[in-house]
């Protein structure tokens, strides 16, 4: 059974970003990690592979160069191999054109199972591996807060309104998980040395015979202007006073606001 | 192609989803501006009976993707054959089913992409929408790119928009067009646990009283609880609360959890963690209680009340009483 975990490098969580001219985003001096949910799904692999379940694991991302580095810091957490897409015309690229290139690359993997994040930290759009089942015609099983395999089946555990489901679906498939899979391990020193020395591929457009006229450019959308959002008022605060005279106080914003 | 707006219209156990009156109201909204017709495309149990009453908040024509109590996923072949006559845009609701079928629609038919979105109007002829990201820190405006094809796909928040209410409309209901075979419709389901106990759809909920690991404990959120009854509202949380089991993971806040945009949310013993706010900053007052003067969440909250929970949130309840009781319950 082969894994492909798809994960994707992205700025640190409150670091300080912003757009460039070009409305993208400006990732020049901001720390890089992998998208902390894409952890989740490494974790969920190398769970997996340890239970014997799949024989193999593979990294895959779309970015610059740079993201290289985490699919080391994949390999240094487990798994076998990872492949790096990068293309000076992926610039700016936008959900679909990611899922266009990330479907060629799975096409050419042939993965079993392709384990994705439930969403990416600087998108959020959590449509990337929709559209990835949908461009390879194999069925999605998402949100999993478990992801099992069996007898030529996935199944994935997920919430329901007002439980949880068990949905199955034939392999080949497209996975998604949660944080609640489990917390993701640490690299171990061993596993650092180790992961210099694990195969890591570079392809580009060219060897997944895309082209970026069958990319639309790099994007089927643009953003055309960037603004600060509304200013708030500055944050009222009740302090040093007792409970009774805070719930008045309260009482009265909300009032005021026509809350209650 | 025509100026018709679609937009997803979930059911289940034989009720319209509050995203789909939303969706409704939001579509008839931007087909007068683009000058087409609000399109469901109604999918769930209780769909096919469902779907004409949309007409009450604003669809003019319902297409029933199938009725039946399944992965909605599985929709995505008949969503699919009814998008691709076209239309400007397809709105789904930015919740993981709507997810899982706007992902479906991009995929199958090459479209662009957008949201989740706070705003959307019709600029020249194209859908132009408005999304938070960073962190909330900046607001994008976004639109498709020059010969993009249609429908564009777009993500919608929760409360972006509010049903039209007191319509007497009835839409016209047709069945999807045949569709081809497709493997997403190869999920099933293979196991069903129900929780003993009805949760909540936080997600509908326009008062949220959330609590953290600062509540202590299963039993802590019981004023949590009697407030949000005094309020009219529901019980919401911060992962470390659904973490340790003191409230199921259906009313956790925050990236991984629900995407809330109550007109009040009161946070109480939660720090205010980047990944919990993603969840609940487009509320529209947020007040946080907070025993903490340094906590994050006092940077943005609207009103910041220091102090004890414990304390303060059982007066808090006591008072909204007396004055409800005061006014002669009109509250
Ligand atoms: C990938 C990822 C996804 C995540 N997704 C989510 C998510 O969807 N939602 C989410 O919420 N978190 C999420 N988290 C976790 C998040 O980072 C925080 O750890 C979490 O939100 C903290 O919960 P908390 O505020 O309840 O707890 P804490 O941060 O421990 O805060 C507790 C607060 O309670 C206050 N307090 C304690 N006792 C009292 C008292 N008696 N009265 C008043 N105040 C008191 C303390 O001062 C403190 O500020 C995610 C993390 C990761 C890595
Ligand atoms: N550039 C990328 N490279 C590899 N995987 C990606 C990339 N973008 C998105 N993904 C995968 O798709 C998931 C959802 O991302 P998104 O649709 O952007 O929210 C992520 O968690 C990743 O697993």
């Amino acid at each position: 059974m082969k894994i492909v975990v798809c994960i994707k490098q992205v700025p640190a969580t409150g670091a300080d970003k912003r757009y460039t001219d070009e409305m993208r985003l400006d990732r020049v001096g901001v720390e890089a990690i992998i998208n902390p949910l894409d952890e989740y799904a490494i974790e969920q692999a190398l769970r997996l592979l340890d239970a014997g379940t799949a024989d193999s694991v593979t990294y895959l991302s779309m970015g610059p160069d740079q993201a290289s580095e985490a699919l080391r810091r994949a390999l240094a957490m487990g798994g076998h191999d990872a492949v790096l897409i990068t293309d000076t015309a992926l610039a700016g690229a936008d959900e679909w054109t990611t899922a266009k290139v990330l479907a060629a690359a799975l096409d050419k993997l042939a993965p079993d199972v392709a384990l994705m994040g439930m969403a990416s930290d600087d998108a959020r759009g959590s449509l990337v591996p929709g559209a990835v089942a949908a461009m390879r015609d194999v069925p999605l099983l998402s949100y999993g807060s478990e992801l099992t395999l069996a007898d030529g089946e996935a199944r994935v555990r997920r919430l329901s309104a007002t439980g949880f489901d068990w949905i199955a679906a034939p392999l080949p498939v497209v996975a998604t998980v949660t944080d609640q899979v489990g917390e993701p391990r640490y690299a171990s020193l061993k596993g650092i040395m180790a992961a210099k020395r694990k195969p890591l591929e570079t392809w580009s457009l060219s060897d997944l015979d895309l082209s970026p006229d069958s990319l639309h450019g790099a994007a089927l959308t643009m953003v055309t202007a960037t603004r600060a959002p509304e200013e708030k008022p500055p944050t009222e605060r009740i302090e040093n006073v007792p409970a009774p005279e805070a719930a008045v106080k309260i009482a009265d914003w909300l009032e005021q606001r026509k809350l209650i | 192609m025509s100026n018709d707006i679609l937009f997803l219209a979930e059911f289940s156990a034989g009720k319209a989803a509050r995203s789909a009156l939303e969706l409704a109201t939001g579509a008839a909204e931007l087909a007068s501006q683009s000058g087409g017709s609000a399109v469901a495309l109604a999918y769930g149990a209780g769909a096919a009976s469902g779907a004409a009453a949309l007409g009450a908040h604003g669809a003019a024509r319902a297409i029933v993707l199938g009725d039946e109590d399944q992965p909605a996923i599985t929709y995505a072949p008949a969503a699919v054959a009814a998008a691709r006559d076209g239309g400007l845009a397809v709105l789904a609701p930015a919740t993981p089913n709507g997810r899982d079928l706007a992902a479906a629609l991009v995929g199958s038919l090459d479209l662009p992409a957008f949201g989740p979105v706070r705003a959307a109007r019709v600029v020249d002829g194209v859908l132009e929408s408005e999304q938070a990201t960073l962190q909330g820190s900046v607001i994008t405006t976004a639109r498709p790119a020059e010969g993009a094809p249609s429908p564009s796909v777009v993500l919608v928040l929760a409360n972006t928009f509010t049903p039209a209410e007191g319509g007497s409309g009835s839409a016209e209901v047709s069945q999807a067009p045949e569709a081809g075979e497709s493997a997403l419709s190869r999920a099933a389901v293979a196991e069903r646990h129900e929780a003993d106990a009805k949760v909540v759809n936080l997600e509908e909920a326009t008062v949220i009283v959330a609590g953290g690991r600062g509540v202590g404990g299963e039993d802590g959120f019981g004023p949590l609880r009697e407030l949000a009854e005094a309020l009219g509202g529901a019980v919401g949380a911060s992962r470390a609360a659904a973490d340790a089991g003191w409230i199921p993971y259906q009313l956790q806040i925050g990236q991984t959890g629900k995407v809330v945009k109550p007109s009040l949310y009161i946070g109480a013993g939660i720090s205010g963690a980047i990944q919990h706010r993603v969840g609940m900053q487009t509320a529209e007052h947020v007040i946080a209680v907070n025993r903490d003067p340094d906590a994050p969440i006092g940077e943005f909250a609207d009103l910041f009340v220091v102090g004890d929970l414990f304390q303060i949130i059982p007066a808090l309840t006591e008072e909204i009483r007396r004055r409800k009781t005061a006014s002669g319950g009109q509250g």
